[in-house]
């Protein structure tokens, strides 16, 4: 639920910044790590967005994979990891992200207002 | 009317992030260490505290309680000689660094904040408080398949705690197996089987806390910067 608040509420703020009448679509990355459930971040969103300008927005939901860095040889592994085949501490890297990328919205022309 | 396209590129952990670096500066300049506490509904994060108040009696500590409405944390370390105050979250599952910035900046003169987080195995892990030592308690009443359960909160520990050990053997628990799992998941942090009730495992948890203690003092600052 918090997540689906960070989104609305930034979303809500950049709608009224440029003056539109209504949110069609956002899109959302959200790292794996966080282990937030797409469909549930989307119920929760659809919850608290009644009644806003996001309300029937589309919400679009990519997940982004953490990956493994080996702090002894370097290498990378696109999966999560503490330990390298060398041997190694691997450290995380990414997976706990939560990004605004891009939002589309219906803003009035300058005629519509007149 | 037409639609225009916004690129928005807002990370939304970014304000948190921000808040657990000020909570960080905060306890670097006031040289206290801070321990955030996480576990599940009675696990024993609260009788921990308690339990830490009595055999620290030497150090100066304060306490931050989150609880999501009620104050019953909050009446039963009050009682003790220590700087104590409660944060209520309301219908957030979780604390964040925001949430308890402005009750840090209160708690000057400490050596040991323990930060007690609400009761839940997932949320908290993904809110750097600005901790310097990050604490997960489990028992073995939530059954020994917990740990497996939730692999982040034990990838992300410090120290992880099983308790209740002594009550293992009437719930099918076996206490083997959630330290194998909590191994397998994090291999530097300190494991701790401990049973609160029956004070095992306490002195190595104390002594956790005095090592800690003791680099803080001799470096002038607290170990995670």
């Amino acid at each position: 639920m918090s997540f689906a608040l960070m989104i609305l509420e930034n979303v809500l703020r950049m709608a009224e910044e440029n003056g539109a009448r209504a949110v069609k679509k956002i899109r959302v990355e959200v790292g794996e790590l966080l282990m937030v459930n797409p469909d549930q971040l989307e119920f929760c969103f659809r919850a608290i967005s009644k009644n806003t300008p996001a309300e029937n927005a589309d919400l679009e939901i990519e997940t982004l994979k953490a990956k493994s860095l080996c702090q002894s040889c370097g290498s990378e592994l696109d999966s999560v990891h503490s330990r390298c085949s060398c041997g190694g501490w691997m450290e995380i890297r990414g997976g706990k992200e939560i990004v605004l990328r891009r939002i589309e919205m219906e803003v009035e022309d300058a005629q519509d207002r007149n | 009317m037409h639609r225009i396209e916004i690129e928005a590129e807002i990370n939304l952990m970014n304000e948190n992030r921000r808040y657990a670096r000020e909570n960080r500066k905060i306890l670097r300049e006031n040289g206290a260490v801070a321990v955030n506490i996480m576990g599940a509904i009675g696990s024993g994060k609260t009788l921990l505290i308690e339990k830490t108040v009595e055999m620290l009696g030497d150090v100066k500590i304060g306490v931050i309680l989150g609880d999501v409405v009620c104050s019953a944390d909050y009446s039963r370390i009050s009682k003790y000689d220590v700087c104590a105050r409660a944060i209520n979250t309301g219908k957030e599952c979780h604390l964040d660094a925001h949430l308890i910035h402005e009750t840090l900046k209160m708690m000057s003169g400490l050596d040991l904040i323990l930060i007690e987080n609400v009761g839940n195995l997932v949320c908290p892990v993904d809110f750097d408080l600005g901790e310097n030592f990050r604490v997960v308690i489990v028992s073995v009443t939530e059954g020994d398949d917990v740990v497996e359960k939730h692999p982040e909160i034990f990838r992300l520990a410090d120290v992880i705690i099983i308790n209740k050990i002594g009550l293992a053997e009437y719930v099918d628990a076996d206490v083997d197996k959630m330290e194998r799992d909590a191994r397998k998941l994090n291999e530097k942090a300190k494991i701790i089987k401990m049973d609160l009730k029956l004070n095992a495992g306490l002195g190595e948890w104390i002594e956790f806390l005095r090592g800690v203690l003791d680099v803080s003092r001799n470096s002038g600052r607290s170990c995670r910067t």
